[in-house]
């Protein structure tokens, strides 16, 4: 930067020599005005310049100075202030985010497990409603069945004793209309008894 | 024909008169009232909004505004902040005078060696002033460069003190003689086309080459301008940190 800097400077000097050279000649060869050199050396314009400069930079400073510098200071404050701020906000939002998004996964926990507990509850008592149910069933039927056994028995004996009367008294029947011998009722009843006896045992 | 210089005479537009005094009002004075005035009119208008996110003016003239803030900052320090206002004038005064005097028929008071040297000369006593307020005698250790050679302290002495007067001179002669040299080159090939085109026929087509060179140095004079206004800002606030900080 300084060294390109030289370089322009050095340039611009030789240049400036050349051009002082040529603009004289050219001035020389117009057959110009007269030439009194740089009116920048003409003292007398000086004092002048020097109020004016004094004057308009002063019054310069204290436009910038009073006006323009707070006013561009307080600017670019409220501008830090206001990008500091949002993101601050930003950040605040986002912790409040990651909170709610916690709350609610509990809260989706919660009522996961507080469903799994009802659940595995009401399977629970399902169950044993179902075994309660199924004792009582038992016993009814078992008992029931033993009624049933029971009145079986009774009639499977009630029939059988039927069944040595019947058989009595058709022997009885059957040997008075074939012989017409009056055989006491004492003495059927022992054969019949005898027969069963017999049929029983070649059984 | 007129010379090339003949641009950087002082003309009197009117007289006026203040509490008795005889106050000429020049073209030289115009262009520094015109300095003020625009620069200040700019950076108002531009600054209006005061927008949190703002338009192209106020960009703009939020850019001067760090441009120098930085330069004080990154050069000086945060001792520097009192003197930004100073520092920021300087720079907006001299850029707007230095571009102000790149419009034809205008008139540069940069290139008047007075003007650069009255405001190196305020530059050079202040921070002068500043260095001996804040360091006292001490402040002339300044001259003596730290670890040299016992033997050639006195010519190190000697080349310190000349270099430090030499400052006012080197910081307005730089500024003067940049806006002096620019402004006669751009007259000088100026002068050099209106000549080959009064040869008329043929040869007035030759009068291209100077104007072509015209438009490729009023682009260098832009840069030169602006350059120019930044060097003479940046070595204030290089003097600056100098009286602060000695070293």
């Amino acid at each position: 930067m300084l060294s390109k800097m030289r370089i322009v400077k050095s340039g611009f000097t030789a240049l400036a020599a050349i051009s002082f050279i040529m603009g004289s000649q050219l001035s020389i060869a117009a057959g110009g005005s007269e030439t009194k050199g740089l009116p920048q050396l003409d003292i007398s314009t000086w004092p002048n310049q020097l109020l004016w400069l004094a004057a308009t930079f002063l019054v310069g400073y204290l436009l910038m100075a009073k006006v323009i510098t707070p006013r561009i200071g307080a600017v670019l404050n409220t501008r830090r202030q206001t990008i500091s701020d949002d993101l601050k906000r930003a950040k605040d939002a986002e912790t409040e985010a990651k909170q709610m998004k916690e709350n609610y996964e509990s809260a989706i926990e919660t009522a996961r497990i507080t469903a799994a507990e009802a659940a595995s509850k009401a399977m629970a008592e399902a169950k044993a409603k179902a075994e309660a149910a199924e004792v009582d069933l038992t016993t009814k039927l078992a008992k029931k069945t033993r009624a049933a056994e029971i009145k079986l028995s009774k009639m499977r004996d009630e029939a059988l004793a039927n069944i040595h009367d019947v058989a009595k008294e058709l022997t009885l029947d059957t040997v008075s209309s074939v012989t017409g011998i009056k055989v006491k009722k004492t003495e059927a009843d022992k054969a019949v008894k005898k027969v069963i006896k017999l049929s029983g045992q070649e059984a | 024909m007129h010379s090339p210089v003949e641009q950087f005479a002082i003309k009197v537009l009117f007289a006026l008169n203040l509490f008795g005094f005889d106050i000429q009002f020049t073209n030289s004075s115009l262009f520094m009232v015109l300095a003020v005035l625009v620069s200040f009119g700019f950076l108002f208008i531009a600054m209006k909004p005061a927008a949190v996110v703002p338009g192209r003016m106020q960009g703009l003239a939020e850019m001067l505004y760090e441009f120098v803030a930085d330069m004080v900052r990154s050069n000086v320090g945060s001792e520097g902040k009192p003197y930004f206002p100073f520092i920021f004038t300087l720079f907006i005064f001299v850029l707007f005078s230095n571009l102000l005097g790149l419009i034809p028929y205008s008139y540069t008071t940069t290139s008047q060696i007075v003007v650069t040297f009255a405001m190196a000369i305020v530059i050079f006593l202040g921070v002068t002033v500043i260095a001996l307020i804040k360091h006292g005698l001490h402040f002339f250790s300044f001259f003596v460069p730290a670890g040299a050679p016992k033997v050639l302290i006195p010519f190190l002495v000697l080349i310190e003190v000349i270099s430090y007067f030499v400052r006012p001179v080197s910081l307005s002669v730089r500024l003067f003689a940049n806006m002096l040299a620019g402004h006669t080159m751009l007259k000088v090939f100026g002068g050099l086309a209106v000549m080959i085109a009064s040869a008329g026929g043929i040869f007035a087509a030759g009068s291209l080459l100077p104007l072509i060179a015209i438009i490729g140095l009023t682009g260098l004079e832009i840069l030169v301008a602006v350059l120019q206004a930044y060097v003479f800002t940046i070595l204030t606030c290089m003097y600056l940190n100098d009286a602060l900080h000695l070293h």
